[in-house]
C-alpha cells in the first residue's frame, strides 16, 4: 500500500480516538449547569475586565523572529540531504549563507531583540 | 512471499494503526504511574501506594488489598497501580464544564487538535527496518503475509515529523485564546513563544542526523546513524543528542521549561478552564509528545532499534558474534530506549528547578541556536572530509 494512504487511515484512526472517547465520556458524566460553574475563572473573585487585554509586544518580535530561523532551516534540508555530493562546493556554500544569517542574528542580538525583560 | 491485494493491505495497515495506539496506551499510563513513583523515591518518599476512598466500600477493599501487596518485596512497588484505572474513570465521569464567555468550538476543538498531531507523527516513525513480524499460517486471510516496522516508512519522514508536530502549538494557543479567561491567555502566549523559539535549534539539531546520513527517512537514517558512521561521527551526534533533548523538553512542556503551566504564577496555564476529557486529552497529549520526542531521540542518536547508541554498534559490530541478535537490529532495542528517554525525563523534573521565563528565552537564542549552527557545521565537515 502508498505511504501517504497508510498515514491518511492512521490520521482516521486518530480523529476517531477522541471522538469515541469524547463520546463514551458523554454517555456516563454528569451535568448540573450553574452560572457561578461557568463564570470564568479568576482566583475565585468575581472577573472584571475583558480578558482578551493587551499583552506585550514581544510574543509578535519572537513570532517573526522565528519566522526568518525557521525559513533558513527549510533552505537549509536540501544542503543538507546533499552535502556529500556537494562537498566543497557545499560547504563553501554554507559558509556564505551562515555569515548573511549570523549577521542578522549579530544585528538582531545587538538591537536587544533577544534580551527579554 | 506473497504480494497482499489491496484489501489485505488496508487490513495490514489499520493492524499497524491498532498497534501504534495500543502502544501509546500502553505506555502513557505507565509513564504517569513511573512519574509518581520515581519522583516519589527521587524525593524520599513513597508515591503513589493507594487510591483515594476510605475503608469502606470497594476503594477500602481495594486499598486494604494494596497494604498487603506492601509486604511482598516487589509486588509492593506495584500497589499504586490501581489508581491509574481510578484516574481514568475520573477523568471520563467528571463534568464537563464550558466557560459561559468561551468561544465554544474553538475551545472543543483545540484538545482534540494537540492530541491527533501527537498520535499522527507515529506515521513516519519505523521501530525495527524491514519487516516487523510475519503473519502465521493458521491467521485467517492474512497468512505468510509481512507486516513493516513502521506504518509509513516515506522518504520525507523528517519533514512530516516536523510539520505534524508542530500542529500541536496550534492546540496550545487555541485552548488559550478560546477559554476567554487572564490566566489561560498569559499561558497560552508564554507556550507558544516558547514553543516556537526552541522549535529553531530543535530543527537544526536534527539537521545533523540528515546531513551525517543524506536522507529524510526514517529508517535510512537510524540505520546510517547506528551502523554508517565513521568514529569522527561521534563528536557532533553527542553534542547534537544534548541540544535535541534540550529543545525536546521544552517542545514538551516539561520541566524545567514548564513554563504554559507555572501554577505558582499562573494557576494552571492554558488548560486552567478545562475539565474532564478535555483536560485528559491534553494531559494525554503531554505524554504522547513525550514518547515522540523520546523515540525520536532514540531513532537518531541512541542507535534506533540497534544495540549501541551514538553509531559505536557499527564502530565496534565486529566484536559482536556474527549472526546473533544482539548485531542486528530488534524492536525491543527501540522501546527500551524510548523507555529509559521517558525515565530520563521524570529523573531530570526531581533534579532541576524550573527556570524563569526570560532565562529559557535567553537559553534558547542566545545559546542553543549558535551551538546548534556550529554543531551543525562540525557535522558538515564530517561528512566532507572522513
Amino acid at each position: 500500500m502508498n505511504g501517504y494512504a497508510s498515514i491518511l487511515l492512521l490520521i482516521l484512526v486518530a480523529v476517531a480516538l477522541p471522538i469515541i472517547i469524547w463520546n463514551l465520556s458523554w454517555l456516563l458524566r454528569p451535568h448540573w449547569p450553574s452560572a457561578a460553574k461557568y463564570s470564568s475563572y479568576e482566583c475565585g473573585i468575581v472577573a472584571h475586565g475583558e480578558a482578551r487585554a493587551k499583552f506585550s509586544v514581544r510574543y509578535y518580535l519572537i513570532a517573526v523572529m522565528f519566522l526568518v530561523f525557521d525559513v533558513e532551516t527549510v533552505f537549509l534540508m536540501p544542503w543538507a540531504i546533499q552535502m556529500k555530493e556537494l562537498a566543497l562546493f557545499g560547504m563553501i556554500e554554507f559558509g556564505i549563507f551562515l555569515f548573511l544569517l549570523l549577521f542578522g542574528y549579530a544585528y538582531i542580538w545587538s538591537k536587544g531583540a533577544l534580551t527579554w525583560e | 512471499m506473497p504480494t497482499p491485494t489491496l484489501s489485505q493491505s488496508l487490513a495490514i495497515t489499520l493492524i499497524q494503526c491498532v498497534l501504534v495506539v495500543l502502544f501509546v496506551f500502553v505506555v502513557v499510563p505507565l509513564t504517569v504511574f513511573a512519574e509518581r513513583k520515581v519522583l516519589g523515591y527521587l524525593q524520599q518518599r513513597l508515591g503513589s501506594t493507594r487510591v483515594a476512598g476510605g475503608h469502606k466500600g470497594v476503594t477500602g477493599w481495594m486499598n486494604r488489598g494494596m497494604w498487603k501487596w506492601g509486604r511482598i518485596p516487589v509486588l509492593s512497588y506495584w500497589r499504586g497501580i490501581p489508581g491509574l484505572l481510578a484516574d481514568v474513570l475520573k477523568l471520563i465521569l467528571k463534568e464537563d464544564v464550558i466557560p459561559a464567555k468561551a468561544d465554544k468550538f474553538v475551545f472543543f476543538i483545540a484538545p482534540a487538535l494537540s492530541m491527533v498531531s501527537a498520535v499522527v507523527v507515529f506515521a513516519a516513525i519505523s521501530f525495527v527496518p524491514g519487516t516487523f513480524f510475519i503473519f502465521p499460517s493458521w491467521f485467517p486471510g492474512l497468512a505468510g503475509l509481512p507486516v513493516s516496522g513502521g506504518i509509513a516508512d516515506i522518504n520525507v519522514g523528517l519533514l512530516w515529523i516536523l510539520g505534524v508536530a508542530s500542529v500541536g502549538v496550534y492546540g496550545i494557543v487555541l485552548a488559550g485564546w478560546a477559554s476567554n479567561s487572564k490566566y489561560p491567555l498569559l499561558g497560552g502566549l508564554r507556550s507558544a513563544a516558547q514553543m516556537v523559539s526552541y522549535e529553531v535549534p530543535l530543527a537544526i539539531s536534527l539537521l545533523v542526523p540528515v546531513v551525517l546520513s543524506g536522507s529524510l527517512n526514517f529508517s535510512e537514517m537510524a540505520r546510517e546513524m547506528a551502523i554508517g558512521l565513521s568514529a569522527w561521527g561521534l563528536v557532533p551526534q553527542l553534542l547534537g543528542f544534548l541540544i535535541y533533548l534540550t529543545c525536546g523538553f521544552a517542545e514538551t512542556n516539561r520541566l524545567p521549561f514548564d513554563m504554559p503551566e507555572a501554577e505558582n504564577e499562573l494557576v494552571a496555564g492554558f488548560h486552567t478552564e478545562y475539565s474532564g476529557m478535555k483536560f485528559g486529552f491534553f494531559y494525554l497529549a503531554e505524554y504522547i509528545n513525550m514518547t515522540v520526542v523520546s523515540a525520536l531521540a532514540a531513532g537518531f542518536f541512541l542507535g534506533g532499534p540497534w544495540l549501541l547508541p551514538f553509531g559505536l554498534q557499527g564502530l565496534f559490530n565486529h566484536l559482536l558474534p556474527a549472526g546473533s541478535w544482539l548485531a542486528g537490529p530488534h524492536a525491543i532495542f527501540f522501546v527500551a530506549k524510548i523507555i529509559f528517554l521517558l525515565f530520563t525525563y521524570i529523573w531530570v523534573r526531581g533534579t532541576i528547578p524550573r527556570y524563569r521565563y526570560d532565562q529559557v528565552m535567553t537559553v534558547a537564542w542566545k545559546y542553543l541556536i549558535p551551538m546548534a549552527l556550529f554543531n551543525l557545521l562540525l557535522a558538515a565537515l564530517v561528512r566532507c572530509a572522513v
